[in-house]
């Protein structure tokens, strides 16, 4: 699928979560890109899940690449989130990266850093 | 002829007496910007205890512990609580429980205990107090057992 990528440089990268977090996107496909920069703020691996949510936080089917996986301590990676307009002119996102509680604990904390994306789409 | 070579250097020496050498000069400007960020990270997770009329499930009791994160950021971005929604409890407990997650933070930015998105405006490290409330109503009281939830802090 074509797709036009925005170019959203992140800032460094070391003890940040996800950058960026804010990003506008202007696409001549039925789908705008992304590519954010989860990171790991711990000096241990962690498990990192990326999600997609509309504005009212509910699950968008977006194409994320990769979407769980393993990040070292403070390192970072590139995902890149692909996400379909649905026949909208303009579509709002949450791109969220979250980390795996630790286990065991009687009351879990979930971490969860949200991007908000806006995608317009250019004819 | 001289006579006129030597006026003609007069003329230019009086032009340029008076005059001092300029340097020029010029300005290179820099522009950077910074975009929202933040950065959470989990101390410890909490603690809950009964109460005594074992119909509260908290973490403000006694014994109890909240959860710690730490929040860096740039402000410009907003904190928030999920609604619990993953919770394990005993096979005991056949009762509704009403869970309720609060957050307060110190440090950079002071937020009083609250349940709703609060914006974080001020740049620098604060330290979030993670707490959560189970409560049942009427008859209904907690068992003995294992109870476990998540409390989702988010930051955007």
């Amino acid at each position: 699928m074509a797709v036009l990528a925005a170019s959203l440089a992140p800032l460094a990268a070391t003890a940040q979560s996800m950058t960026p977090m804010r990003g506008e996107v202007r696409s001549f496909t039925d789908a705008f890109a992304v590519r954010v920069f989860p990171g790991n703020p711990y000096d241990q691996r962690i498990r990192v899940e990326v999600h997609v949510y509309d504005q009212d936080f509910q699950p968008i089917d977006a194409e994320i690449s990769p979407s769980t996986f393993l990040l070292a301590g403070q390192a970072s990676r590139p995902v890149l989130v692909v996400v379909p307009f649905d026949g909208a002119t303009d579509r709002k996102v949450r791109i969220c990266t979250e980390s795996i509680p630790f286990p065991g604990e009687q009351t879990q904390i979930r971490a969860q850093i949200c991007g908000k994306f806006f995608g317009h789409r250019r004819s | 002829m001289k006579f006129l070579c030597a006026a003609l250097t007069a003329a230019v020496l009086a032009a340029c007496a008076g005059r001092t050498a300029s340097a020029a000069t010029g300005n290179v400007l820099f522009n950077g910007t910074i975009t929202a960020t933040c950065t959470l990270t989990v101390n410890s997770n909490g603690t809950m205890t009964v109460s005594s009329n074992l119909q509260s499930l908290s973490s403000h009791n006694a014994g109890g512990s909240a959860g710690s994160v730490q929040v860096d950021t740039t402000g410009g971005v907003s904190l928030s609580v999920d609604p619990v929604t993953t919770t394990t409890v005993p096979a005991s407990d056949t009762t509704a429980t009403t869970w309720t997650p609060t957050f307060a933070t110190t440090g950079a930015q002071t937020i009083a205990e609250t349940g709703t998105a609060t914006a974080l405006t001020v740049p620098g490290t604060s330290t979030v107090a993670v707490n959560l409330t189970g409560t049942k109503s009427g008859t209904n009281r907690f068992s003995a057992g294992g109870y476990q939830a998540t409390v989702t802090v988010r930051c955007e």
